[in-house]
């Protein structure tokens, strides 16, 4: 998928797909995701099985993220150029929301 | 005592997902269990009696799923049951905080999405079937005797009424897709 079309399909994005995407910048499987998520967020976000497994599939196929190798039955993720670059803009966008939030809050 | 109990068309009765999945719940905190889902469980289903038991299940409709699909749910603590038809089940005894499969509205909207598709694929094997059947009846039946037009006539009809239902099936599901 190229980026810009990434960018429409993935900014803004669910806090579901940034915490993924934030994991996997380092390799990763499902499991492990999950359990570095819930760290992340003191335990706020416990992300379900069918919910790391449709997001994977998604973030896959649009080419944000990529299998690296197989262990057992288990596959193991890494974020691609795009997938740091649209994680990188997004996070941009969500320093501007909380400035200007900041700002007149 | 029975020992076991025998449900027909379930699948019908709990259109809903989630609401098939809570009277899962309820069976087996009344100790009613099923270990293995099968092709023909939406149709006839028997519970066997043990213990009262808290699980939680999930139903998850998965045409063709990734292989990393089992040990992605078993790593989570879920164990599998089978399959009916595309829809797999999965269920984990809990105490205290329910476990979910779907943790974001999002992903349990996608969820309801792919029971709705899985729906429309019979729905439209109906419609095309109703409409050959219909075409066939209007400008060939000339040659046919009373008889055996009558029974093209039963079987527009039979295919019909499973088309309207699968059709408000479809609906209701839309309907009540956030759930």
């Amino acid at each position: 998928m190229s980026l810009e079309k990434a960018r429409k399909r993935y900014i803004p994005m669910s806090e579901t797909m940034f915490y993924i995407l934030l994991s996997l910048k380092q390799e990763r499987h499902g499991y492990a995701i999950m359990q570095q998520v819930k760290e992340l967020t003191q335990g706020r976000i416990i992300l379900g099985a069918g919910t790391v497994y449709s997001s994977l599939g998604k973030l896959e196929g649009d080419g944000l993220i990529a299998s690296v190798r197989e262990e057992g039955r288990r596959i193991i993720y890494t974020i691609t150029q795009t997938g740091k670059e649209i994680l990188h803009e997004e996070a941009e966008r969500i320093s501007e929301l909380y400035n200007n939030a900041r700002g007149s809050l | 005592m029975k020992n076991s109990k025998i449900v027909l068309f379930s699948a019908f009765r709990y259109l809903v997902p989630s609401d098939y999945e809570n009277w899962l719940e309820r069976m087996a905190t009344e100790g009613w269990h099923i270990n293995h889902f099968r092709q023909w469980n939406s149709i006839i289903m028997t519970f066997k009696r043990g213990e009262p038991k808290k699980y939680r299940f999930v139903y998850d409709p998965q045409v063709s799923p990734r292989k990393e699909y089992l040990a992605t749910y078993e790593q989570f603590g879920w164990e599998y049951l089978g399959r009916m038809a595309s829809a797999h089940f999965w269920r984990m005894e809990y105490e205290g905080e329910r476990p979910e499969a779907f943790s974001d509205q999002e992903s349990k909207e996608k969820r309801n999405k792919r029971t709705i598709a899985a729906v429309s694929v019979s729905f439209t094997i109906f419609l095309v079937t109703v409409l050959a059947v219909g075409i066939f009846l209007l400008f060939f039946t000339d040659s046919l005797s009373k008889t055996d037009r009558m029974q093209v006539i039963i079987a527009e009809a039979f295919f019909g009424v499973i088309m309207l239902a699968l059709g408000s099936v479809m609906i209701f599901l839309r309907k009540n897709e956030s759930h």
